[in-house]
């Protein structure tokens, strides 16, 4: 499933410029250096973080899209770093067990 | 010439570059991970500063003097380290003299590593692998096995994404205080915001 695509049926409107990849897996985590050691390539991100390190971090680790969750929002200069990574940037209000569930319904296991 | 030694049953590469045994194109993998602490220390008498790797459960915050230096604790972040391991040949990178990563962000041309980030093409960023000690007194930093391996291994993952990264040693930068970037370190909980 592409980012775009995912993002419609989840119903999350995109933060930043993105490149429109293919979504092969899911990742929750709310700790950033965890990412280079664990995630793995082509990946939605679920995350409560919104520091730069998260972009940084992300990058390493190859995902295609990291969904923010509680409804926080990144800083300009987070998103600045996510459109030179083409990672897609998106906020979602609720949290990441809610996003989860949208995930299982849409057949990521 | 590869030069190896047997540790707890697995060889540990002290030089990658191929030779007698033939070049492997090496299939890296990142193995050994740790969960711990990267601890910030500075002199409060000559400005040093200094980093290390803490697997213990809470940080250490300790003021001690050392020769010269009187160290006091500046901070620390949750982090995790990996060594490296290679598919085909079995060979480990030991990445221990890695303490983090750092996307940088140096816009000095004059710093060799403003140079290459103002080299790169939109899909590629610059990373500087962090060694344990910043100002590097020794002359030491993150081993060139470290640094190659590093590049090996992130290209390859990254190559199929269309992205690329390049790694480098802090001692390429002029001076890594004033070279700026975006360490790969969570911060507490209660520092999220
Ligand atoms: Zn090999
Ligand atoms: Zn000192
Ligand atoms: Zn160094
Ligand atoms: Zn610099």
């Amino acid at each position: 499933m592409k980012v775009s695509e995912l993002a419609q049926k989840t119903g999350l409107a995109a933060i930043n410029e993105y490149k429109d990849r293919e979504i092969e897996r899911v990742y929750i985590s709310d700790m950033v250096s965890d990412l280079i050691a664990s995630a793995r390539t082509n990946s939605v991100v679920v995350t409560l973080q919104t520091h730069k390190s998260l972009i940084a971090a992300a990058n390493l680790a190859g995902a295609a899209m990291i969904v923010i969750v509680n409804g926080r929002k990144p800083s300009e200069d987070v998103v600045a770093l996510a459109n030179r990574t083409g990672i897609g940037l998106f906020s979602y209000d609720l949290d990441s067990w809610a996003f989860a569930k949208k995930l299982v319904n849409l057949g990521f296991e | 010439m590869i030069a190896s030694v047997a540790v707890r049953g697995e060889r540990i590469l002290e030089n990658v570059e191929g030779g007698a045994m033939g070049p492997c194109n090496h299939e890296w993998s990142i193995c050994n991970v740790r969960h711990g602490y990267f601890v910030e220390e500075g002199c409060f008498e000559c400005g040093a500063r200094l980093s290390f790797f803490s697997a213990e459960p809470v940080p250490p915050i300790d003021k001690y003097r050392e020769g010269r230096h009187y160290w006091a604790y500046l901070g620390s972040f949750q982090t995790v380290k990996f060594d490296l391991k290679c598919r085909a040949c079995a060979g480990i990178v030991d990445l221990n003299d890695v303490n983090g990563l750092m996307l940088s962000e140096c816009t000095d041309r004059d710093c060799q590593v403003g140079a290459l980030v103002h080299q790169q093409g939109p899909d590629s960023l610059v990373y500087v692998a962090l060694c344990p000690n910043t100002s590097h007194p020794t002359g030491k930093c993150v081993s060139s096995e470290g640094i190659e391996a590093l590049n090996q291994y992130f290209r390859a993952k990254l190559a199929p994404v269309g992205r690329k990264v390049t790694i480098v040693p802090c001692k390429l930068c002029n001076s890594i205080d004033k070279c700026r970037g975006t360490s790969i370190v969570d911060v507490g909980l209660t520092d999220i915001q």
